[in-house]
C-alpha cells in the first residue's frame, strides 16, 4: 500500500457526545486510518460501533473532539464538495426530479444548465437509471432511489465518495444486486471510495480494504484486513468463506 | 410501463377491466353517491310537506325555483350574482392580504430566531381568540363598510396562514440541510432548495383552512350588518320569514365555498407536482 497515493488522513481522532445535558457518551476514540487513491475501503462493524459518526466526522458534518482529518494534504473543517455523501435514508429532494435531484450539486457551483444536463445524464446512465429523468422520488423503488443518492454524489465529481450503510433499507435481493452495480460503477469510474457497512458479505465482496470496528462503544479500529481477491467476487468463492469465517470468528457480527 | 433495464426492479401500471354486471353496477362508488343525495333529498321534502317545523322549512325544489328567480329578479338591488360577487370579493380580497403578509412572516419566524421571539408572544397571544369575536370591535372601529368585514376576515384568515408556514419549514428533516451542505451549498442555498419547497403542501393546507375560515368570517360579518352578499341574503330571509331564502343562501354559500377550495386545490397540484394524490381528501 505504501506505494500508493495518500488521499485522506484520519489521525487520532476522538469524538464523544452529550447527552442530556450533562451525560458524556465517547462515540470514537483514537481513530488513526488512512485511505489511498482509487481505493474501496469499507469500514466494517456493528451497530453502535461509532462508525457512521466516523463518517460524518470525514465528511465535514461532525467535528472531532481531538485529532486531524486531511485531504489531498488539505485539513477537513466543515461540510464541502470535494466528499460526495451518500446517505442510508436515501435523502432525496422529494420535490426535484431524478435529473433535478443529481444536477443540484453542479447547480450550486454555479455549472451552466448545458453541461449540467450533460454530466447528470451520464451518471443517471452510470448507475442504470435511463429512462427515469423524469421521475419523482416517490416513483421510485428503494433501490432505485439509492441510484439516485449515489449519482447525484458521483456528478458532483468529488475527490472521495463516502457511503454510510447505503444500502441497510433495502431487501436482502436487491442488496445483493445494488452491491454487484456498486461493484461495476466503480470499476468503470474509479474513486476513492469509503463505504460503512454491519455486513460481512457486503464488506467482503466490495473492498479492498475492510477496517473492523470494535463493537462496543466507544469505536475504535480492532484490526484491518487486505483482500486481493480478484474482481467480480463470488459470495462463494473458496477465499472469499475464507475470509468470512475469519473475520466472524473476530467479531459478534453474525451476519 | 415497465422499466425493464433495472433487471429485478420494474414498474408496473395497469387497471382491472372488469365485465359489467349488475352487482358491479349496484356497487359502484358513484351509483352510491347518488343514492346517498336522493335519499337525503327525499327526506327533507318529506319532512318539509308533512311540516315538522311547521312553515319554517321549504321544499327542494321550492329553494331550487326561488334561487333561479333570484337570477332573474333584482333584490335589494342587484341579481343573484351581484350577491354572490359581494361576498366572493370579500373574501378574496381579506384571504390575500392576509396570506400575503402571513406567509412570509410565518416563514421569517421559522428561519430566524429572533423574529419568532418578538412574534410569538403576541401570536400565541391573539391565537385563541375566535375571529368572531373581532366582529363588534371591527365595526366600531371601522364602520359598517367594506373596511371592518375585510378586516374581519383577515384576522380570521392570518392564525392558520402563519401557523402553517413556520411548522412547514419546522418539520422539514434536518438531514435535507446536510445533504446541501455537503454537496457546497451555503445558508441561502438550504432556504431556496430545502425549506421553500418542503413547507410548500403545508402552506397549502393553511390556505385551505385559511379559507373555510374566511367563509365563517364574510357570513359572520354580514349577518350583522351589510346590504349585499349572502350573508344578507339568509338575514333578510330571516326576517321576513322566508325559508326558501335562507336555504337558498346558505347553499349559494356552501357552493361558493367548495368552488374557492376547488381552486385552491388545483393550484396545489399545479405548484406541487411532487406529492402523491390522496383520493377524497
Amino acid at each position: 500500500m505504501s506505494d500508493m497515493k495518500l488521499k485522506l488522513r484520519c489521525e487520532n481522532v476522538s469524538k464523544t457526545f452529550i447527552q442530556k445535558g450533562n451525560q458524556e457518551v465517547p462515540v470514537i476514540r483514537d481513530i488513526t486510518l488512512s485511505v489511498y487513491e482509487n481505493e474501496f475501503l469499507v469500514i466494517l462493524g456493528p451497530g453502535q460501533s461509532g462508525k457512521s459518526t466516523l463518517l460524518k466526522i470525514f465528511a465535514g458534518l461532525e467535528q472531532p473532539d481531538t485529532g486531524t482529518i486531511t485531504l489531498d494534504g488539505k485539513p477537513v473543517e466543515g461540510p464541502g464538495p470535494d466528499r460526495g455523501l451518500v446517505f442510508q435514508s436515501y435523502m432525496l429532494f422529494a420535490w426535484k426530479t431524478v435529473r433535478d435531484n443529481v444536477e443540484l450539486g453542479l447547480k450550486l457551483r454555479g455549472v451552466p444548465a448545458e453541461e449540467r444536463r450533460k454530466t447528470a445524464q451520464h451518471y443517471i446512465d452510470l448507475v442504470g437509471l435511463t429512462g427515469f429523468e423524469r421521475h419523482y422520488p416517490h416513483q421510485l423503488s428503494g433501490g432505485m432511489k439509492q441510484r439516485v443518492g449515489i449519482a447525484r454524489a458521483y456528478a458532483n465529481t468529488p475527490s472521495i465518495m463516502l457511503l454510510d450503510e447505503p444500502f441497510g433499507q433495502l431487501d436482502a435481493q436487491t442488496r445483493m444486486f445494488m452491491q454487484k452495480e456498486t461493484a461495476r460503477i466503480w470499476e468503470q469510474e474509479r474513486r476513492t471510495v469509503i463505504f460503512v457497512t454491519n455486513n460481512i458479505d457486503e464488506a467482503l465482496f466490495l473492498g479492498d480494504r475492510i477496517v473492523l470496528m470494535e463493537g462496543k462503544l466507544p469505536g475504535t479500529i480492532k484490526t484491518e484486513y487486505v483482500l486481493d481477491l480478484p474482481r467480480p467476487r463470488e459470495h462463494t468463492g473458496m477465499d472469499f468463506l475464507r475470509l468470512r469465517k475469519e473475520i466472524t470468528d473476530n467479531t459478534e457480527l453474525v451476519l | 410501463m415497465a422499466g425493464n433495464s433495472i433487471a429485478n426492479e420494474t414498474v408496473n401500471q395497469s387497471r382491472n377491466r372488469e365485465p359489467f354486471s349488475l352487482r358491479r353496477f349496484l356497487t359502484n362508488k358513484y351509483f352510491l353517491y347518488c343514492v346517498s343525495i336522493c335519499l337525503f333529498l327525499s327526506l327533507w321534502d318529506y319532512v318539509a310537506r308533512e311540516k315538522i317545523f311547521r312553515d319554517s322549512l321549504a321544499r327542494p325544489l321550492e329553494v331550487w325555483d326561488q334561487l333561479v328567480l333570484l337570477t332573474q329578479i333584482k333584490f335589494a338591488g342587484t341579481h343573484l350574482w351581484g350577491h354572490i360577487w359581494a361576498s366572493l370579493q370579500r373574501v378574496l380580497i381579506g384571504f390575500v392580504l392576509a396570506s400575503i403578509v402571513a406567509i412570509p412572516l410565518g416563514l421569517f419566524m421559522a428561519l430566524n430566531r429572533y423574529v419568532n421571539a418578538i412574534v410569538k408572544p403576541l401570536f400565541d397571544l391573539f391565537k385563541p381568540m375566535p375571529p368572531i369575536a373581532w366582529v363588534s370591535i371591527a365595526i366600531l372601529w371601522f364602520g359598517i363598510g367594506e373596511t371592518s368585514k375585510v378586516f374581519i376576515i383577515i384576522i380570521g384568515t392570518f392564525v392558520p396562514c402563519l401557523l402553517n408556514a413556520y411548522n412547514g419549514v419546522r418539520l422539514v428533516d434536518p438531514d435535507l440541510y446536510d445533504v446541501i451542505r455537503v454537496l457546497g451549498g451555503s445558508r441561502r442555498d438550504e432556504i431556496i432548495h430545502v425549506c421553500f419547497p418542503a413547507s410548500f403542501p403545508a402552506i397549502f393546507a393553511g390556505l385551505q383552512i385559511s379559507l373555510s375560515s374566511a367563509w365563517t368570517c364574510v357570513l359572520a360579518a354580514e349577518l350583522m350588518n351589510s346590504r349585499d352578499g349572502m350573508g344578507f341574503l339568509i338575514k333578510r330571509g330571516m326576517d321576513t320569514h322566508q325559508p326558501t331564502l335562507v336555504l337558498g343562501g346558505m347553499i349559494l354559500i356552501a357552493a361558493a365555498a367548495y368552488g374557492t377550495s376547488l381552486i385552491v386545490s388545483l393550484a396545489e397540484r399545479r405548484l406541487c407536482p411532487w406529492q402523491r394524490t390522496i383520493d377524497n381528501l
